[in-house]
C-alpha cells in the first residue's frame, strides 16, 4: 500500500529491479531482485525525490511570498512568466545560473567559495531527518529534533566565514550582527522546545507528532509557540529580525559581495531555512501530518494524504511569517537582545512550567487527554 | 498668571499593541486586495476599460471621455488627409518646430499635396497646431501610448496619423467658430506683375486674378512688364495662411488691416 513517500520510492525501485531481473539470466537476476539492492536503490530514489521536492518547494515558497507580499501592498506580485508568475522564480534562478561567478580581488578564496556552499548544504541536510509523513523513520532516530536544531544553528558560522572572507565592511558588519543575534534567539528556542519535549516525552519528531493525536500542542503550549515562532523569525533572519541583511543600512549585509550562483545559493538557503522553520513549527505545534479526529477519515486515507496536509500547514505557517514581514519594521540589535533575554527567556521558562503542569494533570477540560505514556 | 493647559499625559502603550496594530492593518489590507488589488496590470488592462469606469473618480466630477481620459486630452494627432489643404499653418504655429510638411500622394505633380509629419520626440503637446488648423483636419486624440524602442518610430507620418484618425478615437473639440480676424492680405498694386503665383498656390483658392484696365502708355515712356491682372482676395474664404505673401516674387502682397 502506497501511503508514504518512501513507499513510492520503494515501489519504483522494486519494479525497476524486477523488470531488470526478469530479463537478466540466472543468478544475476535473482541477485538483483532478492538482495538488499532494492533498499539501497529505494533510498537513493527517496533522497533524489526529497532533494527535488525541497528545492521546488523552496522556489515555490519564494513565489508564495512574492504573491502574498504583493497582496499586502495592494499589488499583484509576479504575473507574467507562467500562470500567475508561477515560473518567474525558476526564470530568475536560470538567469542567476547563467551568470559569471566572480570573486573580489582581495577576498579570501577558500572562505568566499566555501561559505555559501556550506550554508546551502547544511540547510539541505536538515531535510534528510525531518519526517514529512507517517512511516518516515519509525523512531530509529531518537534525537531528530535536537539534530535538526543543531544543524539549523550552524548557519551563523558560515555566514560569518563568508562575510569575513568577502573583505567588505558591510559584509563584515552583517556577519558580526548575525553572530551577535544568535545568542539572542538560540537559548529561548531551545527552552521552548524543551516544553514540547516534556509533554511529548521524546526528542524524536515522529513520536512528537504521534503524541499530538488527541490535540495539537499549539493550544496548551501557546507560550512556547509564541517564543518558538519569534525565535524562528530571528533564526531565519527574516523581517523584523533581518539585522544581518538590513538593506537600508548594510547594502545587502553579508551577501553584498556575492553575485550569480553564489548569491542564488544564499537566497535559496534562506528560503530553505524558512521552509525548515515552518516545517518545525508544524511538527512541534500543529500536529504534523495528522488532522483532528473529528474530521472525516476520508480526508487522510488517500495516498500521500499526510504529505498534502503537511505541506498545506507548512505554507500556512509560512504565510504567517510573510504576514509578520509585511507588518513589522526592523528592530535594533539592542531591542532584539532585550526581547530575547528579558521577554522570551522568562516566557519560555514559564512555558516549561506549564508543560510540567500539563503532564501532571494529563487531561484538560477543552482539549482532552494526552495519550498514555509510552504508547502510540 | 493664566492657567495653562496641562500637558497631555503620556500614555504608556502596551508593547503588544506595537505588534498587533500593524498586523491588523496589514491583514485588513490583505483582505481588501485579496480578490483584486488596486494595481492594474497596465499593458493588459487599463484604466479606460469599462470595468474601471465607475471606480475612477476625479475630484471635479466624473470624467466625460472614455474611462479617466477626458475628451479634451491632448494625445497623438489624428489627421484627415482628405480635408487637409496643405496650408502649412500647423507647421508655422508649432513652437517646437517638430512639424514638417511632407509630400503625400494625391496632388498634381507640379504642386504636390503636403501634409504635416510630426516628430513626437520633440512635440510638447501644446495643441497650437490643431488650434491653427483652419479645416479642422488636424486634431488631438486621447491616445497616449507612444513608447517605442526606436527614436525613428516617434516620427509619425501623415499616413500613420490618418490611421489614428480612422480609429475614431475621442478627439479634442475642434474650434469651429474661429475668432474674427482683422488681418487682411493687401496688395501694393503698382508693384504687381500679375504673375498668378499667389492664386496658383492659395490652398483655399480664394484668390482670383481679375482683369484691370490696361494702362495707356504716355508717349516716350515704356510700360512695365505686366499681364494686366491683379489678385483679389475673397476675405471670407481666406484662412490667413500667408502662402501668397511668401510666394509673391515682387513682394507686393503684405499683411495689413482692412481700411
Amino acid at each position: 500500500m502506497v501511503t508514504t513517500l518512501y513507499d513510492v520510492a520503494y515501489f519504483l525501485s522494486s519494479s525497476l529491479l524486477d523488470a531488470l531481473g526478469t530479463h537478466l539470466p540466472g543468478i544475476l537476476g535473482t541477485a538483483l531482485t532478492n538482495s538488499g539492492l532494492i533498499w539501497l536503490l529505494a533510498a537513493v530514489i527517496f533522497g533524489a525525490i526529497l532533494l527535488g521536492a525541497s528545492m521546488i518547494n523552496t522556489i515555490m515558497l519564494i513565489w508564495f511570498e512574492r504573491k502574498m507580499l504583493g497582496r499586502f501592498m495592494d499589488r499583484r506580485g509576479a504575473m507574467h512568466v507562467g500562470f500567475a508568475g508561477l515560473l518567474q522564480n525558476f526564470a530568475d534562478g536560470l538567469k542567476l545560473f547563467r551568470k559569471n561567478t566572480f570573486k573580489p580581488r582581495e577576498a579570501d578564496a577558500l572562505g568566499y567559495y566555501s561559505g555559501p556552499t556550506a550554508y546551502m548544504v547544511t540547510s539541505l541536510l536538515i531535510f534528510g531527518i525531518l519526517p514529512i509523513s507517517s512511516g518516515w523513520s519509525d523512531g530509529s532516530l531518537p534525537l531528530t529534533l535536537l539534530l535538526a536544531l543543531v544543524i539549523f544553528s550552524f548557519a551563523p558560522l558560515f555566514i560569518f566565514v563568508s562575510a569575513w572572507s568577502s573583505n567588505n565592511k558591510y559584509s563584515l558588519l552583517g556577519g558580526m550582527r548575525s553572530a551577535a543575534q544568535m545568542i539572542a534567539y538560540e537559548v529561548p528556542i531551545l527552552i521552548a522546545v524543551v516544553a514540547v519535549v516534556v509533554v511529548a516525552g521524546s526528542f524524536d519528531l515522529t513520536t512528537i507528532v504521534n503524541e499530538q493525536q488527541n490535540y495539537w500542542f499549539w493550544g496548551p503550549l501557546f507560550l512556547a509557540l509564541v517564543v518558538f515562532v519569534t525565535g524562528m523569525l530571528a533564526e531565519m533572519e527574516r523581517i523584523p529580525f533581518d539585522l544581518p541583511e538590513a538593506e537600508a543600512e548594510l547594502v545587502e549585509g553579508w551577501n553584498t559581495e556575492y553575485g550569480g550562483m553564489l548569491f542564488a545559493f544564499f537566497m535559496l538557503a534562506d528560503y530553505l531555512r524558512a521552509l525548515v522553520g515552518s516545517i518545525l513549527v508544524v511538527l512541534l505545534f500543529l500536529g504534523g501530518w495528522t488532522l483532528p479526529s473529528y474530521l472525516p477519515a476520508g480526508l487522510t486515507s488517500f495516498p500521500l494524504a499526510g504529505i498534502l496536509w503537511f505541506m498545506i500547514k507548512t505554507y500556512l505557517v509560512f504565510g504567517l511569517f510573510v504576514w509578520i514581514r509585511a507588518s513589522l519594521p526592523r528592530v535594533r540589535t539592542d531591542q532584539l537582545l532585550r526581547v530575547g533575554w528579558m521577554r522570551m527567556i522568562p516566557l519560555s521558562l514559564l512555558s516549561i512550567v506549564l508543560a510540567v503542569v500539563l503532564v501532571a494533570v494529563r487531561c484538560l477540560p477543552v482539549f482532552g487527554c494526552l495519550p498514555p505514556v509510552g504508547g502510540t | 498668571m493664566a492657567a495653562s493647559a496641562p500637558p497631555p499625559e503620556k500614555t504608556e502603550e502596551n508593547p503588544i499593541l506595537w505588534v498587533a496594530r500593524p498586523m491588523w492593518t496589514a491583514a485588513r489590507q490583505f483582505a481588501k486586495s485579496l480578490v483584486r488589488p488596486s494595481t492594474i496590470i497596465y499593458p493588459f488592462e487599463r484604466l479606460e476599460d469599462p470595468k474601471f469606469r465607475d471606480e475612477v473618480q476625479v475630484a471635479s466630477g466624473k470624467p466625460i471621455g472614455v474611462g479617466h481620459v477626458w475628451d479634451n486630452y491632448r494625445g497623438v494627432h489624428a489627421l484627415n488627409i482628405a480635408t487637409c489643404i496643405s496650408c502649412n499653418l500647423c507647421a508655422f504655429s508649432c513652437p517646437d518646430v517638430c512639424i514638417e510638411m511632407v509630400t503625400v500622394p494625391g496632388g498634381d505633380p507640379k504642386h504636390p499635396k503636403k501634409c504635416p509629419q510630426i516628430d513626437y520626440g520633440k512635440c510638447s503637446y501644446c495643441g497650437f497646431c490643431s488650434d491653427a488648423c483652419p479645416e479642422g483636419c488636424l486634431s488631438m486624440t486621447t491616445r497616449y501610448e507612444l513608447s517605442s524602442p526606436k527614436r525613428a518610430d516617434l516620427v509619425y507620418s501623415p499616413q500613420k496619423m490618418y490611421e489614428v484618425f480612422q480609429r475614431k478615437l475621442p478627439m479634442s473639440p475642434i474650434r469651429l467658430e474661429r475668432p474674427a480676424n482683422e488681418d487682411a492680405i493687401l496688395l501694393d498694386a503698382p508693384l504687381c506683375i500679375g504673375c498668378n503665383a499667389c492664386a496658383r498656390d492659395c490652398p483655399t483658392n480664394c484668390i482670383t486674378m481679375l482683369d484691370i484696365p490696361k494702362a495707356v502708355a504716355k508717349p516716350g515712356e515704356k510700360l512695365p512688364r505686366r499681364i494686366w491682372k491683379e489678385p483679389v482676395v475673397n476675405d471670407s474664404d481666406c484662412v490667413r495662411c500667408g502662402t501668397c505673401i511668401s510666394v509673391c516674387p515682387k513682394e507686393c502682397l503684405f499683411w495689413g488691416t482692412h481700411p
